[in-house]
């Protein structure tokens, strides 16, 4: 607590976040102005790390290289002539090595199209030796269920005729995954880590058209997607798995693995939208959705070594396992509402939603086992059907009033129902492997909304529910949810916000005994106490309390689940401009946030920077950024990271 | 299909607002007398604003002849403004910045409404909670960004300034990367309102706005895990950020799984009134073990599998 305090005092206010940047070069908007017609900025640099630590975990949390950097780029290019294009507008960030590129594209002729363009290429690296290593208790640190994957986003969107009655639209998107990682080979008795290969590609194509109108408006797109999957886990070195101990007397492994999973899918789906405004006192709006996604997979395995078959107690060297299903889920949304103002200060909100999904899939997966050294084939294939079912149907009815009391009041009340249906398990067996469940909860809604005047203004929102029955154990059953918020101009440099929110979530079925309990209070400020100092800060306090009994699975027994999140959020950015020379201002600006907190993973992270940027020319800036990041957890003292990094390069605008 | 149907019915219910556009609804008059002047007259006393309204996405207006507002953009706002030209007087012209927010986006709505946009409006939190329009868009800009912050970086700053405490929780270590600028609030939310949770975003038409991302997880799968489509992403994951690896709402993968896989068998009684979903798992889970710990070591297709009931391969 004491650090906590010293760090608040550290920085002068609390900041509202630290991605705020000082409105520097780089950061503000190129505008054109006047005849030119080429304005924009890039911000070239180099990075320095110095990390000490767990550096895989520094790689999982962070991930910041060294080397060189483009770190921003941003223009806007208009052509007087507007021959192909009004204005294009092009931003890229974060290339040369950050895990985290991006690039957006926007170009339009008024009147004939708009487009745009975006990608998104983001690595994920994730190796936590605490997260999913069973023998780390040994020493024995396998790196399970870790990985190094990129996924790649791209979007591209063409409407034609924009401001027309008439509108198609064209538009295409993909997403991409490829990486390798440590994943399990699950055997009886025993699991395997190993590699693992995994490529992924969902191409995702729609087009449709927009018909907007001055009292109604309805769009109708057609789509469809198209998925391939491929996964791939092999071994082929003596794999002794997580379980050390002999099973029978025998000392189980995994000396070779070929394990392959083929993914294909595709799907269609529509939209069908509307809004409309009748006459001037109702609004009606409403969405048919529906898609249809389906899957068909091969899957191969083989492997050697020694290995066991559980049930019968039947060791074997040799196994060879084929699979296939195919799936599919069709699922359809349908929405109406509407909003009546029968008078000048009442506005009723009526509003009903139904969402039904069945997902039916089928296969068959056939296990041959082998004694290899005796040449003898143990089993006959041994065939097993794969069938099973998932359906949902959910609906939700909910009418709201707003009551305008006063200019400055307004007052809302309202109710939802919602109700609903699942079931899920084996398609072909009714009976143990089939469960069923029902939903239904009944809400009030309340809320308070008041502009005191353009300096203060507070709302609450307020929403209580009883449950007849819910889906799963940890689901919201008997709960209150609120959020308030009040915003005041202390002065005309100063504003401050509070916001509390809370969720308390209560189940007290008998073997349940759910009881929750999340408040998050946040306390927020903007100060400019000149035309040369700007500070912003924020704090958080957030609690979260969580109770739930559950069955330990060998005896039954009754035990307690808890878990408890106590945490303490800040985050600051002051910015100073310094003494300036020839109309050039160096600006400096300092902040970043906090983490720390306790409870079932005590936690703290810690990101504090300091960025300085002295101009060089009206159009040369040479800038500077100084970052520190430390993360340290109390129960796994060795993943903790400290890492220095240090950014230095030039921005040069026009 | 139900389009086939309804959507041509829709289409006839308003053949005359279709074709021959309906004069727009004049705002309130702070005078009956006020007439239109057009956006001319207002430029020698706010020629700053005007200069900038020439590059705004929103000068369309002055061109525009299907609500009758060509020549007349700024009027088309701030409602006729004869007797404001005569007086010079504020409070002879609509101002609506500092009108209440649902009398505001009312203005914006005049041409806004019947569009895709406003989708979900009506079960948008934002509209309940009178967020006006102007609170997200500035009616006057112009440049790169428009009426609204286009970088990422910029809408999250734009988002944070009122959600500060789901902001606080993206500087946990465990999280989405937007403080990084790499993903933005508007990715996995729609602020114009959407029928699903928290308006959240859909992906092909009515499947959850994650799969956009994460399309490998999306399926179907021959066994789902039910959780996952029932109640969404966020029945074991805090998206917005968590101190707990992958993101998950609790510090043990066990505790996770545990808390629901704690019923017993459904039995015959259990037809009438069913339980929660979530059997006990098989008496062979030592969980004094740590290979029983971590249940996704063993059940790694833990988002659904393709051929394995258990989720195990």
């Amino acid at each position: 607590m004491k650090f906590v305090l010293a760090l608040l005092v550290s920085f002068p206010l609390l900041a509202q976040q630290a991605t705020q940047t000082a409105p520097d070069a780089s950061a503000s908007s190129p505008t054109p102005t006047g005849s030119e017609w080429f304005t924009g900025s890039i911000d070239l640099g180099y990075r320095f790390t110095s990390i000490g630590g767990d550096n895989d975990v520094y790689r999982s949390v962070v991930n910041l290289g060294q080397g060189p950097r483009l770190l921003g780029l941003d223009f806007t290019i208009v052509d007087p002539k507007k021959r192909l294009f009004d204005r294009l507008n092009v931003r890229a960030y974060n290339w040369g090595g950050d895990p985290y590129n991006t690039v957006h594209l926007d170009a339009g002729k008024q009147g004939i199209y708009n487009f745009n363009f975006d990608y998104r290429d983001l690595a994920y690296f994730n190796l936590l030796p605490s997260f999913a290593d069973p023998l780390l208790g040994t020493g024995v640190v396998l790196d399970e269920d870790s990985y190094f994957a990129r996924r790649r986003m791209s979007d591209f969107n063409l409407d034609l005729l924009p401001g027309h009655h008439i509108m198609p639209y064209l538009a295409y998107g993909r997403d991409s995954g490829e990486g390798t990682g440590i994943t399990t080979f699950y055997s009886d008795v025993n699991q395997y880590p190993i590699a693992d290969q995994t490529f992924d590609k969902t191409d995702n194509f729609r087009g449709g058209v927009r018909l907007e109108f001055n009292r109604f408006h309805v769009t109708l797109e057609q789509g469809g997607t198209t998925l391939r999957d491929d996964q791939d886990a092999y071994n082929s070195t003596t794999n002794y798995g997580n379980n050390l101990q002999p099973y029978f007397g025998q000392t189980l492994s995994l000396s070779g693995l070929d394990q392959a999973y083929g993914i294909r899918g595709s799907s269609i789906y529509t939209k069908a939208m509307f809004t409309a405004s009748p006459v001037s006192w109702l609004d009606v709006s409403g969405q048919f959705l529906y898609s249809e996604p389906q899957t068909n997979v091969n899957y191969t395995q083989y492997d050697t070594g020694n290995l066991v078959l559980q049930s019968a107690i039947l060791f074997y060297t040799g196994e060879q396992a084929l699979g296939f299903a195919a799936g599919k889920q069709p699922h359809t949304t349908g929405n109406v509402g509407f909003q009546l103002r029968p008078f000048k200060r009442v506005r009723i909100l009526e509003s009903w939603m139904t969402d039904r999904m069945h997902t039916a899939a089928a296969g068959q997966f056939a296990d041959t086992l082998v004694q290899s050294s005796a040449g003898t084939l143990l089993t006959d294939s041994m065939v097993t059907p794969l069938a099973s079912l998932l359906a949902l149907n959910f609906n939700q009815e909910q009418v709201d009033v707003l009551l305008d009391v006063t200019h400055k009041l307004t007052l809302h009340g309202g109710y939802r129902y919602t109700w609903g249906d699942a079931e899920t398990g084996d398609a072909l067996v009714a009976g143990p492997g089939q469960e069923s469940s029902q939903m239904r909860q009944q809400t009030g809604i309340g809320g308070v909304n008041f502009r005191a005047t353009q300096k203060l203004s507070a709302n609450v929102d307020f929403e209580g529910t009883a449950s007849d029955s819910a889906y799963f154990r940890t689901s919201l059953y008997n709960y209150q949810r609120m959020r308030a918020r009040a915003r005041y101009q202390l002065t005309n440099t100063l504003s401050l916000q509070a916001i509390l929110t809370l969720l308390n979530n209560q189940n007290p079925l008998t073997g349940i005994n759910y009881s929750f309990l999340s408040r998050q209070n946040s306390l927020s400020a903007a100060w400019t106490p000149s035309k040369r100092i700007s500070i912003l800060g924020e704090y958080t306090r957030s609690t979260l309390y969580s109770n739930i009994d559950y069955l330990e699975p060998e005896t039954l027994g009754s035990e307690t689940s808890l878990y408890r999140d106590n945490a303490h959020s800040a985050t600051s950015l002051v910015d100073i401009a310094l003494p300036g020379y020839n109309k050039l201002v160096p600006r400096l600006a300092f902040g970043g946030s906090l983490f720390i907190s306790s409870g079932s993973r005590p936690t703290t992270f810690y990101q504090p920077m300091v960025r300085l940027l002295v101009p060089l020319h009206k159009n040369i800036a040479w800038k500077s950024e100084y970052r520190y990041y430390g993360y340290g957890e109390i129960f796994y003292q060795y993943e903790g990271f400290r890492a220095h990094l240090m950014q230095t390069g030039l921005t040069i605008s026009r | 299909m139900l389009n086939n149907r309804v959507l041509p019915l829709l289409l006839l219910c308003w053949p005359a607002g279709a074709q021959t556009p309906a004069a727009p609804a004049a705002p309130a008059l702070p005078s009956s007398a006020a007439t239109y002047v057009g956006s001319e007259t207002c430029q020698p006393c706010h020629e700053d604003i005007y200069n900038a309204f020439l590059k705004s996405p929103h000068n369309l207006i002055n061109k525009e002849k299907w609500r009758n507002w060509a020549t007349r953009a700024c009027e088309s706002c701030h409602g006729p403004g004869s007797k404001h030209a005569d007086s010079a007087e504020a409070s002879a012209i609509i101002n609506p910045a500092k009108l209440a927010p649902e009398e505001s986006s009312r203005v914006c709505l005049k041409c806004h409404l019947n569009q895709p946009t406003h989708i979900g409006r009506i079960e948008s939190s934002h509209a309940k909670n009178e967020v006006a329009c102007t609170a997200c868009h500035s009616v006057h800009a112009h440049g790169p960004n428009g009426l609204v912050p286009r970088k990422m970086a910029a809408i999250n700053e734009q988002c944070a300034g009122c959600h500060t405490e789901i902001w606080a929780q993206f500087q946990r270590p465990y999280k989405h990367r937007l403080p990084e600028g790499a993903m933005s609030c508007v990715d996995c939310h729609n602020p114009h309102g959407s029928i699903f949770m928290a308006n959240t975003q859909a992906y092909a038409a009515n499947e959850t706005g994650c799969l956009r991302c994460h399309g490998n997880l999306r399926g179907p799968f021959t066994f789902e895990h039910a959780p996952v489509r029932l109640e969404g992403c966020g029945a074991c994951h805090e998206p917005h950020g968590s101190a707990n690896p992958r993101m998950l709402i609790r510090a043990e993968v066990r505790y996770l799984c545990l808390e629901c896989h704690a019923n017993l068998p459904n039995t015959a009684a259990a037809v009438k009134n069913p339980p929660a979903l979530g059997g006990v798992p098989p008496a062979f889970h030592d969980l004094y073990s740590p290979q029983f710990q971590n249940c996704t070591v063993c059940h790694m297709k833990i988002h659904g599998s393709y051929v394995n009931g258990e989720l195990l391969r």
